[in-house]
C-alpha cells in the first residue's frame, strides 16, 4: 500500500514537481517540450526540487536517486547545451518564419497599394477623358446675359448635352467663364478656373469699345476714361494676365434679305460718324492683339454665341488628356496617314505589309524600293541574318545598293546611300545616331 | 602616340609629314620637271603640292584626290597613272600611305602605317589664317573652287579644342562648329564660291565618311571618333610645333595676303586675325544665312592656337550678338507659296494689296509657317560692291499660318492640319497666330460640316494655344498684315535686340513675358528656318519610333514608352 500509495503521490508530485520545478522560460516557449525536458531538467535540480516537493510528500525523494543515477554524466550535460542550442534554434527559426511572414505581409499590402495607385491613375485618366472631363465641367454664365432676347438657347442647349451649368455673377460683367473639378487627389476635390472667357457684347458695345481703345492709343497711353467696357475687360486682365478673351460681338441687326452683315454696317458707321478709316478699326484689333492677347468673333446671334460656347466647352473637355498624353519626345507629329499601321491576321498574313511600311520610315524610301527590300528579304530577321553573315562592314553597308527597283517602267538600283541607312538603321546602338 | 615633332633649329617651319607620300613625291618630281625644263606648269604642281600638304587624310586612289583645291583632271590623272604602275611593280596590294624605301628623317616617328600619321599644317602652317599658303611665303592667289577636302583640318581642330576644356559638352551643333571653325578656314562654311556648290561644310560629310566624325540627334550634334580624336590631337601638336616657329613668317603674309584680300560677293573673310578689322566684321558682307551673332573676331593677334574661350565667344565681344535700337528695321516676310501658285490673281492679290499699303516685305522661302517678321540690320551699302550687304537678321516670335475656308477644309480631311499646327508649335516662335480667311463664307460649299470647322478653329485657340484672327477676304488678310507690321514696328522702337541660339540657350520661358512687352531675346534667321527644314535628318531612335508605329494598333504614346526602354532596333 505504501508504495501503491508512494508510487501515487510521486506521479503527482512528479508533475507538480516539473511544473514548479521548470524554468520559467522554458515554460513560455516551449511548452510542448516541458515534460520531456523537465524529467531531465528534475534531476539537476533535485535538490530544489526535492526541497519544493518536500514540502508536500517527503515520500519523493527516494526515487529521486534513483532518478539521478540514471542518466549518464555526459548526457546531463550535453543535455543542457543541447537545450541551449535547440531552444536558440527554435527561437532562430521561429523569427525567421515570422520574419518571412512579415515580408510577405509586407509585399502583399505593397501590391495592394500598387495596384490601388494604378487603379486610381486609371481612373484620373479616364476621367481626364473628354466624353467623362465634359462632366466636370461646369458652364458659368453671368445673369446679365440671360436678360437678352434670344439668349434662353444658351442654357437650353447646354441642359440638352446635360453639361453641367451655374449662373452667376461674373468677375467680368456679360462673360461667360468655365470651371473644371480636379481629379480626386489626397487633399480633397478642388477646381480649377479655366483661362478661356467669352464676352458677348452687342454691336453697339462693340463700338463703344473700339472708340474707347482709339483714343486710348491716340493719346499714347495717357490715362484717358475708358469706357464701360473696356475699362472692367482691362481690369479683369490686370487681374489675371493669362485670361484668353474672346469677344463674341453679335449682330442683330443683319438685314437678312439684303444680307449686309453688321460688321459691314460697323464699319460705315464708324467711318461715318467718326472718320475711322479701315485700318484704324484693324490696329485697335491689332492692339487688342498684341497687348492683351483678345480674339474676336463676330456672330450672327445667340444661335451662334451657344455654338461658340459649345465648342469651347468640347475643346476644353479634350484638352486635359490631350496634354497628359502627348509625348512631346517624338520630334514627329503622331497624327497622320503614314501612323495607321496595317492589319495583321491571325494567321500572320499582313505582316510583310507592317514589314513594307517600316521600311518607308525612313526618308527618301518610296514604296516601290521597299517592296524590293521585302521581296529579297521578307522578313526582319532575314535580313539581318544576311547582315550577320556578311563579315565587313562596308559589305553590310552595301549589301541591297545592287537590288534592282522597277518602277514606272524603269528600272534603278536601290543604291549606297539608302542601303546604308538600313544598314545603320537596324543595327546601331546609338538611338541618337543620324542617318541622313 | 607619335610625340609633337620638334622644332629645328634655324628653320622656321618643322619638316612636313603626310599622309599621303607617294603622291607628294610624284608631284614633287613632275614639279622638277617642269622646273627644269622652265615650264610654266610647275607652278600647277606647286599648288597642288600645298594643298595635299596640309590635308590630313590618306586618300585612297587619284580620284579622291579630286576633292582637294588645284587637283583637276590632269593632275588626277597623272598621278593615277603612276599609282597603277607602282602597284604593277609592287603589288596590287602594297600600302600606298608609307614611303617604305626613305629612311625617316631624324625626329620622325615611324611612317609605316595606314592610319592617318601625323598631319603636318606646316606648309600652310605660316599662312594658316590665310589658308592655302605655298610653300615659304608665295604671294597666295585666292582661288576660286574650293574643294571639299579643305576644311577638314579646321573642323578637327575646332572640336578637338572644344573637347579639351573642362567640363565641355563633348559636342558642338552645327552653327557653334561653322562659327568657331570659320577663324581657321579660309573657305566660307555657309557661301559656296563661285563655280562650286560646295562650301567648307562639305567636308563634314567626307569625315563622317571616313568614320572620323559622327552626327547624332537632332538638331544635329557633331563629335569626334576616337579615331578622329588621336588626329585632332596629332594636327593639334603639329599646329603648336608650327606657330612657335612661324610666327614671323605669318606675319609677313598676313600683310601680303591684305593687299590681295577681296571680298567677292557673299564670300567673307571671317578669319578675322587683325585687331583693327575688329570692328568692321560685325558689319561686314555677310550673306543672309551666316548665324552672325556667335563670331566675335579674335582680339589679339595670335593667329591659330588653341583658345579655349572660342567657346564662349558671345561674352568676348558686347556688341556681338545686338542690335541697337534704330540700327534695324522690321521686315515682313512672306512666303514665296503665297505668292505663287494655285489661284494665280488671288495670290497676287495679296502681295498688290501690300505694296499699296507701303508695307516693308520681302519674300523669301520660309520652312514653316506664311508670314513672319524680321529685325533687319540696317548696312549702308558698300561703295564698289553690286550687291548691298545683307544685315544680320533676328526673327520676331509672331508667325502666321493663313487658311482659307476650303484650305482648311482640305487639311482636316488629309491630315495635315494636325501636323502643320505641330510644326508651327514646335519651331521655336512663341506666338503662333492661325489667320483664318473668308469666315463669313456659306459653309455650304465645304466638303465638311460647318460645325466641324468651326470645332477645329476653336480646338486650335483652346487646345493648341494659337491666336486665332478670323476675317473675310484677302483685302482683310492684307490689312491685317500691313497693320501688325506698323504695330509692331512701333512697338520695337526703341528697344535693344539680343540674339538668342537655341540650340545652345534652348527654348527659354515665354510665360515670363508680360503681354505687350515684346520679347527681345531673339533666334536668328538663319538658324530658325534652317531648324524648321520638313523633312530633316532622321535618327535610329526617331525611324525606329515610326517603324513601331506600323504595327495596327501601336500608337504614338505605346511608342515612346517602349522606346523608353528599347531605343533601338537593334
Amino acid at each position: 500500500m505504501y508504495a501503491l500509495r508512494r508510487a501515487k503521490t510521486w506521479e503527482i508530485s512528479e508533475s507538480e514537481g516539473s511544473d514548479a520545478e521548470t524554468k520559467p522560460d522554458l515554460n513560455c516557449d516551449e511548452k510542448s517540450q516541458t515534460v520531456t525536458v523537465s524529467t531531465d531538467h528534475k534531476s539537476e535540480t533535485s535538490p530544489s526540487s526535492a526541497a519544493k516537493t518536500e514540502s508536500g510528500q517527503s515520500a519523493l525523494s527516494p526515487p529521486r536517486p534513483e532518478r539521478r543515477g540514471t542518466p549518464s554524466p555526459a548526457r546531463k550535460r550535453r543535455s543542457k547545451e543541447e537545450i541551449e542550442a535547440d531552444r536558440q534554434t527554435a527561437r532562430e527559426k521561429k523569427e525567421e518564419r515570422e520574419r518571412q511572414k512579415a515580408a510577405r505581409a509586407r509585399e502583399k499590402e505593397e501590391r495592394k497599394r500598387e495596384q490601388q495607385r494604378r487603379r486610381e491613375a486609371a481612373e484620373n485618366l479616364k476621367s481626364l477623358r473628354p466624353e467623362n472631363c465634359l462632366k466636370s465641367l461646369t458652364v458659368c454664365v453671368d445673369p446679365a446675359l440671360l436678360q437678352q432676347d434670344g439668349s434662353d438657347i444658351l442654357l437650353d442647349t447646354l441642359a440638352a448635352f446635360e453639361w453641367r451649368f451655374s449662373i452667376e455673377s461674373q468677375q467680368l460683367p456679360r462673360s461667360i467663364t468655365w470651371t473644371r473639378d480636379l481629379p480626386q487627389g489626397d487633399d480633397g476635390k478642388g477646381s480649377v478656373e479655366e483661362e478661356q472667357v467669352v464676352l458677348v457684347l452687342d454691336l453697339t458695345d462693340f463700338m463703344d469699345m473700339v472708340i474707347s481703345v482709339k483714343k486710348m492709343l491716340d493719346s499714347e497711353g495717357e490715362e484717358t476714361e475708358v469706357g464701360s467696357f473696356l475699362g472692367p475687360l482691362l481690369e479683369c486682365l490686370n487681374r489675371d494676365a493669362k485670361k484668353v478673351v474672346t469677344l463674341l460681338v453679335t449682330d442683330s441687326q443683319t438685314d437678312y434679305r439684303t444680307d449686309i452683315c453688321g460688321f459691314d454696317l460697323l464699319n460705315e458707321t464708324l467711318q461715318s460718324k467718326l472718320g475711322m478709316e479701315n485700318l484704324d478699326i484693324e490696329a485697335v484689333l491689332v492692339y487688342l492683339q498684341l497687348c492683351k492677347n483678345i480674339s474676336l468673333v463676330l456672330l450672327d446671334g445667340w444661335t451662334d454665341v451657344t455654338n461658340h460656347v459649345c465648342a469651347v466647352t468640347k475643346a476644353l473637355s479634350k484638352r486635359p488628356f490631350k496634354l497628359l498624353t502627348e509625348r512631346a519626345e517624338l520630334p514627329f507629329c503622331v497624327d497622320g496617314s503614314w501612323a495607321s499601321g496595317a492589319r495583321v491576321e491571325r494567321d500572320g498574313s499582313g505582316l510583310i505589309q507592317v514589314w513594307s511600311k517600316q521600311i518607308q520610315q525612313l526618308n527618301r524610301v518610296s514604296p516601290a524600293v521597299a517592296s524590293t527590300v521585302t521581296a529579297a528579304y521578307p522578313s526582319p530577321q532575314l535580313l539581318l541574318q544576311a547582315y550577320q553573315s556578311l563579315s565587313s562592314e562596308e559589305d553590310r553597308k552595301g549589301l541591297l545598293a545592287g537590288l534592282l527597283v522597277k518602277s514606272g517602267g524603269k528600272e534603278r538600283r536601290i543604291g549606297p546611300e539608302i542601303s546604308a541607312r538600313v544598314y545603320r538603321c537596324f543595327t546601331a546602338q546609338n538611338p541618337q545616331l543620324v542617318l541622313d | 602616340m607619335p610625340a609633337p615633332e620638334p622644332v629645328r633649329l634655324g628653320r622656321k617651319r618643322a619638316v612636313p609629314s603626310c599622309p599621303n607620300p607617294l603622291f607628294l613625291r610624284w608631284l614633287t618630281e613632275l614639279r622638277d620637271e617642269a622646273r627644269e625644263k622652265g615650264l610654266k606648269t610647275q607652278y600647277s604642281y606647286q599648288k597642288a603640292i600645298s594643298s595635299l600638304s596640309k590635308y590630313p587624310l590618306p586618300l585612297q586612289n587619284a580620284k579622291e584626290a579630286k576633292i582637294l583645291q588645284n587637283f583637276g583632271d590632269g593632275i588626277c590623272k597623272l598621278l593615277d597613272e603612276k599609282l597603277q604602275q607602282y602597284y604593277r611593280e609592287n603589288g596590287s596590294d602594297t600600302p600606298i600611305h608609307s614611303l617604305p624605301e626613305e629612311a625617316p628623317p631624324p625626329g620622325r616617328q615611324d611612317n609605316n602605317s595606314l592610319a592617318p600619321s601625323r598631319k603636318k599644317n606646316a606648309a600652310g602652317g605660316e599662312g594658316k589664317d590665310r589658308g592655302g599658303g605655298g610653300g615659304g611665303g608665295r604671294k597666295k592667289k585666292r582661288s576660286t573652287c574650293p574643294r571639299r577636302g579643305l576644311a577638314v583640318t579646321p573642323i578637327l581642330l575646332t572640336l578637338y579644342r572644344q573637347s579639351q576644356i573642362p567640363g565641355s559638352k563633348g559636342y558642338m551643333f552645327k552653327m557653334e562648329l561653322q562659327a568657331e571653325a570659320q577663324h581657321l578656314c579660309d573657305k566660307s562654311f555657309t557661301a559656296p564660291d563661285l563655280g562650286s556648290k560646295y562650301t567648307a561644310w562639305s567636308s563634314v560629310s567626307t569625315l563622317i565618311q571616313k568614320n572620323l566624325l559622327v552626327k547624332t540627334h537632332n538638331p544635329a550634334r557633331y563629335s569626334l571618333t576616337e579615331e578622329g580624336l588621336a588626329l585632332a590631337e596629332r594636327l593639334e601638336a603639329a599646329e603648336q610645333a608650327t606657330k612657335d616657329g612661324a610666327e614671323g613668317e605669318r606675319e609677313e603674309l598676313r600683310s601680303e595676303g591684305e593687299e590681295e584680300e577681296e571680298g567677292g560677293p557673299g564670300v567673307v573673310d571671317l578669319t578675322g586675325s587683325d585687331d583693327d578689322e575688329e570692328e568692321e566684321e560685325e558689319v561686314r558682307v555677310q550673306p543672309a544665312e551666316r548665324p552672325t551673332c556667335v563670331a566675335p573676331p579674335r582680339s589679339d593677334g595670335d593667329g591659330v592656337s588653341g583658345k579655349p574661350q572660342i567657346s564662349q565667344a558671345t561674352s568676348r565681344n558686347p556688341n556681338a550678338g545686338c542690335l541697337l535700337p534704330g540700327s534695324y528695321e522690321i521686315i515682313l516676310c512672306v512666303d514665296f507659296i503665297e505668292t505663287t501658285g494655285g489661284s494665280h490673281h488671288r495670290k497676287q492679290e495679296l502681295v498688290k494689296e501690300l505694296q499699296r499699303n507701303g508695307v516693308n516685305f520681302d519674300v523669301r522661302k520660309l520652312n514653316v509657317g506664311d508670314f513672319l517678321w524680321v529685325a533687319r540690320e540696317k548696312v549702308a551699302p558698300v561703295p564698289g560692291q553690286l550687291r548691298a550687304p545683307t544685315g544680320r537678321e533676328l526673327v520676331l516670335d509672331y508667325i502666321i499660318e493663313r487658311k482659307r475656308m476650303d484650305d482648311l477644309c482640305g487639311s482636316i480631311i488629309d491630315g495635315r492640319f494636325r501636323e502643320q499646327k505641330f510644326r508651327l508649335k514646335r519651331c521655336g516662335l512663341r506666338r503662333p497666330v492661325y489667320l483664318v480667311e473668308e469666315c463669313g463664307k456659306a459653309a455650304a460649299h465645304m466638303s465638311l460640316p460647318e460645325a466641324t470647322l468651326q470645332q477645329a478653329i476653336v480646338n486650335t485657340q483652346v487646345v493648341d494655344g494659337f491666336f486665332v484672327k478670323r476675317v473675310q477676304d484677302v483685302r482683310e488678310s492684307a490689312a491685317y498684315l500691313t497693320v501688325m507690321t506698323r504695330y509692331l514696328t512701333k512697338l520695337y522702337q526703341n528697344r535693344t535686340l539680343t540674339c538668342r541660339s537655341r540650340e545652345l540657350d534652348g527654348d527659354g520661358g515665354s510665360d515670363e513675358e508680360e503681354r505687350g512687352t515684346p520679347s527681345c531675346s531673339l533666334m536668328s534667321f538663319a538658324e530658325f528656318n534652317h531648324g524648321a527644314i520638313k523633312n530633316k535628318c532622321q535618327t535610329v531612335r526617331e525611324v525606329f519610333a515610326r517603324q513601331l508605329m506600323q504595327i495596327s494598333g501601336l500608337s504614338g504614346d505605346k511608342a515612346a514608352a517602349i522606346l523608353e526602354h528599347y531605343s533601338t532596333p537593334h
